[in-house]
């Protein structure tokens, strides 16, 4: 049969049912007849109805809502969009007769677009373009296909000398001989059939040197069906940048008591005047009474381990946007001379997170310069 | 006010600069968009079969209706008019103009929405709504909405 733009008229019928959209077409009930004359050609009705989709191929055309009348190459043409529809209507090349609105309204919504049919002989006829010199040094095969059904054939292909030779029909004296049906030898070069599933499933039968087949893989590229490059022609723009914000914190009456404190190696706290817990870091109020806690005292350094927490996942750090070493384990603890439940949390030596747990004791580590920051305090590790 | 008063010795300023690693992906509608800027220096729309309104910047889906947009694309106009503005007062490195200068919406013929962006050469004091300008592309693609360089009125 005829192909246009590398495919044929009953390929967009062939595929109309898996391309069909049962959701898009609710309460449709239309016939649309199809006369595509020339070679290539022929008629078929398209019957919608309960959103159902029935599609034949048929001598004569019986009374149909619509009928569109076009020539293969129109035909194949607009549906790859190879030719726009709309220009070859206006030109008489796509004609009508009948409810011409049951087509436009209804065929867009009923069928995901044609994409051509990636047949067998196309994908072996490729080979000698795909094949890669330079991977087949020393190699010697020669490889028969055997492929059955309606697009199926059957190849020899001669790899020697670096060289790679194609010709139809089967010698009897191949290395090795691949037998299956087309339409698996398509799925396993387009990714659609899993290969050790196909092998596994005894859909692909093998003659011959079973290794020499298992090497032959290496020696193409991939095949890639026509018009798929289009798509990957696609440019989309992506975009890295770091933004930066610029931050200003004043540490207020307290915070300002408690980096000072840093500074000189002491923690420091408030106690609130009427519950008498110890906040860690000074808090300018206590939450619970809402009444100012002004009551600066110092605690620790040491601690009691309540809970530690392991981090799988690390967030960008904030100030350098660099994602930390994970896992690190934080710990929340409460100072000696501090109020128990009201913990303090804070990170722990790395060395020590195999080691820690609840109820341990632990000291402060901390960073020889100091300036009155949060990194004067390196972290918390294992008093022992 | 007397403790903030005894307190205030150990307060103290810490500078400090947030950073966030980001990245931008335009998306298939937002990419031909900023293609068309750079490559053709023509601003793109598109329209919604469903209602008819032709979104600048471009989106992948109607507003209104839900409907997916990205196949109907339109040619506009380099030249709109002020829907709306402000005038930037301060001064920050994010900031793509040193201050004062004008951001304004600008709806371009053809389009129904606004589209975001710098006004130029017009003292900031004298912009109005409904004042005519037309985009003046960038000699440098930055491959972002900058590809136009700002906008500015039309003598």
């Amino acid at each position: 049969m005829a192909e246009y733009f590398g495919s044929k008229v009953e390929d967009i019928f062939n595929t109309m049912p898996a391309r069909f959209l049962p959701q898009g077409v609710a309460g449709v009930d239309v016939v649309i007849g199809y006369d595509i004359s020339g070679e290539g050609g022929g008629r078929w009705t398209v019957t919608i109805r309960d959103a159902t989709l029935a599609v034949a191929a048929v001598a004569e055309l019986p009374k149909c809502s619509v009928v569109l009348i076009s020539d293969p190459e129109t035909f194949v043409g607009s549906a790859l969009g190879k030719i726009d529809a709309a220009e070859a209507f206006g030109a008489g090349k796509i004609k009508f007769t009948g409810d011409i609105t049951a087509v436009l309204n209804v065929l867009p919504k009923a069928f995901s677009p044609f994409k051509p049919v990636v047949r067998a002989g196309a994908i072996i006829e490729s080979m000698p373009e795909r094949f890669k010199p330079e991977k087949a040094e020393g190699v010697n095969l020669k490889i028969g296909y055997d492929l059955s059904g309606a697009d199926g054939g059957a190849w020899t292909m001669l790899i020697k000398d670096g060289t790679c030779t194609l010709k139809n029909g089967l010698d009897s004296d191949c290395t090795v001989t691949m037998r299956m049906a087309a339409d698996v030898f398509v799925g396993l070069n387009t990714g659609k059939i899993d290969p050790a599933a196909a092998f596994g499933g005894g859909q692909v039968k093998i003659e011959g040197d079973i290794m020499a087949a298992g090497t032959t893989a290496k020696l193409f590229g991939k095949f890639e069906a026509a018009g798929a490059q289009e798509k990957k022609g696609e440019e989309l723009i992506s975009l890295k940048c770091i933004p930066t914000i610029n931050q200003r914190f004043a540490t207020g009456t307290h915070m300002g008591k408690w980096f000072a404190g840093l500074k000189d190696k002491r923690i420091v706290g408030t106690r609130c005047p009427q519950c008498h817990r110890v906040l860690v870091p000074p808090s300018e109020v206590c939450a619970i009474c809402r009444v100012r806690t002004d009551d600066f005292v110092e605690v620790g350094p040491k601690a009691t381990v309540c809970q530690i927490d392991t981090v799988y996942y690390a967030s960008p750090d904030p100030l350098s946007g660099q994602v930390r070493h994970t896992p690190y384990a934080g710990a929340y603890m409460v100072f000696d001379g501090g109020t128990p439940y009201e913990s303090f949390a804070m990170e722990i030596n790395p060395k020590d997170m195999d080691r820690i747990k609840p109820g341990m004791k632990v000291r402060p580590v901390w960073n020889t310069e100091r300036s009155g920051t949060f990194t004067d305090l390196l972290y918390f590790e294992i008093d022992d | 006010m007397s403790q903030l008063k005894k307190s205030m010795d150990e307060c103290f300023v810490q500078e400090g600069k947030m950073s966030l690693p980001n990245q931008y992906f335009a998306g298939r509608v937002g990419s031909k968009f900023i293609i068309a800027l750079r490559d053709e220096k023509k601003i793109l729309g598109v329209r919604c079969p469903e209602c008819g309104l032709v979104y600048c910047p471009p989106r992948e889906y109607c507003d209104k209706d839900l409907t997916k947009l990205d196949e109907n694309w339109v040619d506009l106009s380099s030249e709109g008019v002020i829907t709306n503005f402000t005038v930037v007062n301060y001064n920050d490195k994010h900031l793509p103009r040193k201050a004062p200068f004008v951001l304004a919406l600008i709806k371009v013929d053809g389009a129904d929405t606004p589209l975001g962006h710098i006004v130029e050469g017009i003292d900031p004091a004298l912009v109005q709504i409904g004042m005519r300008v037309k985009a003046v592309f960038a000699d440098q693609t930055t491959n972002t909405i900058r590809d136009i360089d700002h906008f500015e009125p039309l003598t």
